[in-house]
């Protein structure tokens, strides 16, 4: 499919204030992406032309935010009322394999569905993890670097595991819990390679408060489900795009040239114009 | 009784009571402005007496309520107008002005415009500290947004008592600072950050003249194209006045009468209604879907409102178009029950703005606020002729002038020229033990790190904060002197955007201080390489009543303006707030400036971080040796000291061979020489960078190393220079004061005097002491 046809939806609701941003990369990047309402797929008090339809694209990103305030559990809300205006319908899409991704409070409310970690026939359900309130106890806006740990997400096959990225964070309630018997739960990630970044050190070393910034279990800063087709991930590629949105541009110099999340976002829209 | 015809009385609305007023006494008057808390002096109710016998009958309470409101020193103005008008009237930076309404209006680039506002939420924030704060943010953004701008950029200057201060060294009724320091930055982060406006720069102050009445000034920077600019007036008779957001309830009920008068130790008890409930989460598609309105030219006309509510946005935006109105306030949604029409037509409940809107587009306005699910409702008209007509159920509330409910006569009070600035004899500062009187002051809570507060607060939501308010290396990063943003991906022009204050300078010496603000703020801006455009002012006083504050708010207002024509910045909007004080406590004279710069391209930004050992390190501009207003002399309890004298218009030759030299990329780094002096300069560079420096104190030539290090006046950057561009770098600044202070190295703060050694730090240490210094919990 051609780039400038392939339709990206990035869903909101009132509060999911970090879709400018991401939808001005995805512009760079020549992809015909809108910002659809919710209540444009429910087709409740909107005009004709403004209603949509899931299976009108090829990609859904919810992007982050504070959705309804986030005043309960972050995410929850929001994920209620996806599954009560589009439940079947997502979860068709999920299973026809397309891609689904999560930023920050999107990555929130795909938990909540229980697409994240989500099982293997793709379907919603209990949620079986948490992002819950950084161990600081508040809000951390902070650069962090990911390491690329080689999983099943389709889209960055061809890059080297183990290569390292600025990706920034922004976010209170970043700190991925996993549910039931934890610890064999994140074998389990490991092993059906789940795990699609994790938080490193400036240095490339494990992690420690401030860069792993919410205390995140086993470094984990964003995850896929086991198809690889719904992805998860805590801090904003849309935030360093370009390489002058990155916090050492006046040190490091080509302040012209494209920021560590620009590569993440150019291979899904790669990913989602050969995979039809 | 209500809705019932007294005497030859016209028959009132359910719930409007009249209030007897024509045959009063001056005595009995003021007795009744006291007791129905209207906030009126005499010579006030002695005007609206004489309105009401022309019109042959008694005022009701709506009416005198609204009066009450639009007269209050918070919505009028009345005691600053005239002198800001005499000093801001006429700068020749006017030309860049595009609007002055309830934001001011700057050019941009080519078809786009960005607006800038700062205002005061002190009152509520003493009593409330999180809701008061909250609230301010989404004041502010309202006052953006009323222009037709978005906004994309908040700053917040705080100013408090000292953290340490006990429990028991507290007045009554005063809240410790720690609990209103903690409180605020709470509800910064938990507005701002909802709404989803980056925070990108601010302040945080500490003296103990503002433990009874803490400062929460905050700012906002809004962008739009030109084509969308819209006035804060009714545009033509017979459009629809559309009111738009939150619902209506009991909260912020005289909240601009609050913030009119003094606080006391019962603010808290009788003034916790008058702080208002913020709520994010209508506020974000409220911007959303007026701005997708305003795209469609749904909106001709627009008010936020703020202080006095309805009362005042209909007011004003009818008055400034030459109209009056029709307005029914059944129609007005609320919140809770009971609520009587009066307390409907001032409450200040959050989230609002009144839109003029054409009857034929009154539909397809209303269709996008549904599907944004935000309340919208047509409340009323815009008539011919000058009459306001209030109705309930299409009974008369009230009926009045619109011109004379909302523009009170200014006052002309009284003022006492400020006492002259040098009463003590100069202070020296030792040369001994430099290396402590060094640690001493960058441990300062003025000092430390404000990482701690940074961090809570969303900096970079929009992705257009390319320098942020940390910066260099990410390990280590420090205070830079301004945030630079670029509102549009398409070009590589930016806006860069600081915050300055010196009440200090100000209480030493008012006229010399206003300008020392200015040039504080220009610093800021050419470090970044920005070239000054405006400023928008918050300037924060005690009580106008008094004549030696007064005189010193006219000083200051004189200062400003030298400072600005000097600069060439332009004054597009501002807020005074006065009445800042109480319990025998006063305020410092603190005048606070959002300032805006240009930057021609980002990609020649410099932040503050040192880059490379080796490098050459300059100073640029003249040193001075008065200490009046320095982080040294208030540490050490010195008062009546002499404040260094500013030139604006020769900083203004300075900065722009600075910006000649950034475009050539000779400068590597630059900082402004202010708080701490130069040692504390060199130091938040060095920080930055895991880099060291050298340098000889001696090339400042002042009398000794002490003063050398700690002195701040005035007018300096300390600069780090490509060591292959040293020539031009040096030919440029031929005819200004620059002088060579040494060199960047790998480690290690090494200051001499000549060539003794006086200071050698250990940075790494330091440096971690100065991060951990603030504690925000």
């Amino acid at each position: 499919m051609r780039r400038d046809r392939l339709r990206i939806a990035l869903v909101s609701i009132e509060g999911t204030n970090n879709d400018e941003e991401l939808l001005a990369a995805l512009r760079a990047l020549r992809v015909p992406a809108e910002v659809v309402q919710l209540k444009q797929f429910e087709g409740r008090d909107v005009e004709r032309s403004q209603r949509r339809d899931l299976f009108d694209f090829r990609v859904l990103l919810f992007p982050g935010g504070f959705s309804a305030g986030d005043y309960v559990r972050a995410g929850a809300i929001f994920a209620a009322r996806v599954r009560a205006a589009v439940g079947p319908s997502l979860e068709e899409f999920v299973r026809a394999g397309h891609l689904v991704g999560g930023i920050c409070n999107g990555f929130q409310v795909l938990t909540e569905l229980g697409l994240l970690p989500g099982r293997p026939d793709g379907r919603m359900g209990r949620p079986q993890a948490a992002l819950m309130t950084n161990d600081s106890g508040h809000h951390e806006c902070r650069p962090t670097f990911l390491r690329w740990e080689g999983g099943r997400f389709a889209p960055l096959q061809s890059l080297p595991p183990g290569e390292r990225y600025m990706i920034p964070s922004s976010h209170g309630e970043g700190k991925l819990v996993l549910s039931d018997e934890p610890g064999a739960r994140l074998e389990d990630l490991e092993r059906t390679g789940q795990i699609l970044f994790r938080y490193v050190g400036p240095d490339g070393g494990p992690a420690e408060y401030p860069w792993n910034p919410n205390g995140s279990v086993g470094n984990i800063a964003a995850v896929t489900n086991p198809m690889g087709n719904v992805f998860g991930i805590m801090p904003h590629p849309e935030r360093s795009f370009y390489r002058i949105q990155h916090p050492d541009w006046t040190r490091k110099g080509h302040p012209e040239g494209p920021g560590d999340g620009h590569l993440f976002l150019e291979s899904i829209v790669r990913y989602a114009e050969t995979h039809d | 009784m209500p809705g019932q015809a007294i005497d030859g009385e016209p028959e009132w609305a359910p719930g409007v009571s009249t209030v007897p007023f024509r045959n009063l006494s001056r005595a009995a008057l003021v007795r009744t402005s006291a007791r129905l808390n209207l906030g009126f002096d005499s010579v006030e109710l002695v005007r609206i007496q004489r309105y009401y016998m022309r019109a042959g009958r008694e005022p009701t309470d709506l009416e005198l309520a609204g009066l009450a409101q639009s007269w209050s020193e918070h919505c009028s103005y009345k005691s600053s107008r005239v002198f800001l008008r005499a000093a801001f009237g006429k700068l020749q930076s006017a030309r860049r002005v595009l609007g002055t309404g309830d934001a001011g209006v700057m050019k941009f680039e080519d078809g786009f415009a960005y607006a800038l506002r700062i205002e005061s939420h002190n009152h509520p924030s003493a009593v409330e500290p999180y809701g008061g704060a909250a609230t301010g943010i989404g004041g502010i953004l309202r006052d953006i947004l009323a222009v037709g701008a978005k906004p994309i950029a908040l700053a917040d200057p705080l100013f408090f008592g000292p953290l340490d201060r006990a429990r028991e060294q507290l007045p009554p009724g005063v809240k410790s600072p720690r609990y209103l320091f903690d409180g605020v930055v709470a509800g910064i982060r938990d507005y701002g950050n909802r709404v989803g406006v980056p925070t990108v720069t601010g302040g945080i102050y500490f003296d103990p003249q503002y433990v009874v009445n803490p400062l929460v000034n905050v700012g906002c920077v809004g962008f739009l194209p030109r084509a969308r600019l819209l006035p804060n007036r009714a545009r033509a008779a017979g459009d629809r006045l559309v009111l738009v957001g939150g619902l209506t309830g009991r909260d912020g009920i005289g909240g601009v009468s609050f913030a009119s008068r003094e606080l006391t130790e019962r603010s808290e008890t009788e003034s916790r209604g008058a702080v208002q409930l913020g709520n994010p989460i209508m506020k974000e598609p409220l911007i959303h879907a007026c701005i997708e309105a305003f795209d469609r030219t749904l909106v001709r006309g627009l008010k936020d409102l703020g202080g006095g509510g309805l009362a005042t946005a209909s007011g004003e935006l009818v008055h400034a178009g030459g109209f009056g109105s029709e307005i029914d306030l059944d129609r007005v949604p609320l919140r809770e029950r009971g609520l009587l029409p009066w307390e409907i037509w001032v409450s200040e409940s959050q989230e609002r703005m009144l839109l003029d809107v054409r009857p034929n587009d009154l539909s397809a306005l209303l269709a996008i606020f549904r599907r944004w699910d935000v309340p919208a409702t047509d409340i009323g008209r815009v008539n011919r002729g000058s009459i306001e007509r209030i109705r309930l159920g299409g009974v008369a509330a009230g009926t009045l002038d619109v011109g004379f409910r909302v523009a009170p006569t200014p006052r002309r009070r009284p003022t006492r020229a400020p006492r002259s600035a040098t009463r003590r004899p100069r202070a020296r500062v030792p040369d001994e033990l430099l290396a402590e009187l060094i640690r001493d002051q960058t441990l300062a809570p003025d000092s430390v790190s404000r990482e701690p507060v940074i961090r809570v607060y969303d900096h970079e939501v929009f992705g257009h904060t390319i320098l942020k308010p940390l910066q260099g290396q990410v390990t280590s990063p420090s205070h830079g002197d301004a945030a630079v943003l670029r509102p549009r991906t398409e070009s590589w022009k930016g806006l860069a955007l600081t915050v300055a204050a010196q009440p200090w300078a100000c209480q030493e010496d008012p006229r010399g201080g206003g300008r020392w603000v200015v040039e504080e703020a220009a610093r800021n801006l050419y470090a970044v390489g920005a070239r000054p455009d405006a400023f928008t002012n918050c300037l924060n006083f005690g009580n106008p009543e008094d004549p030696h504050v007064l005189g010193q708010f006219a000083a200051v207002v004189r200062g400003l303006a030298e400072g600005a024509r000097g600069l060439d910045f332009a004054i597009p909007s501002g807020n005074v707030s006065f009445y800042n004080g109480g319990l025998g406590a006063e305020i410092p004279p603190t005048p606070v400036l959002l300032a805006t710069g240009i930057v021609p391209d980002v990609r020649q930004c410099t932040s503050v971080d040192l880059k490379e050992a080796g490098n050459p390190l300059y100073l640029v501009g003249a040193s001075r040796p008065e200490l009046g207003g320095s982080l040294w002399a208030r540490r050490n309890g010195l008062r009546g000291q002499p404040i260094p004298p500013t030139h604006p218009a020769r900083l203004r030759h300075m900065g722009e061979a600075l910006l000649s030299l950034a475009r050539s990329h000779a400068l590597r780094a630059v900082h402004d020489v202010s708080d701490g002096g130069l040692a504390l300069t060199l130091l938040e560079m060095a920080f930055g960078s895991g880099l060291g420096f050298s340098v000889d104190l001696a090339a400042t030539g002042l009398a000794g190393p002490g003063l050398a290090a700690v002195g701040e006046g005035a007018s300096r950057w300390v600069v780090e220079v490509d060591r292959t561009l040293v020539p031009m770098f040096e030919r440029q600044l031929r005819a200004e004061p620059v002088a060579r202070l040494g060199e960047v190295i790998a480690t290690g703060g090494h200051f001499r005097w000549t060539d003794r050694t006086v200071a050698d730090l250990d940075l790494s240490e330091l440096y971690t002491a100065w991060r951990d210094g603030l504690r925000w919990t």
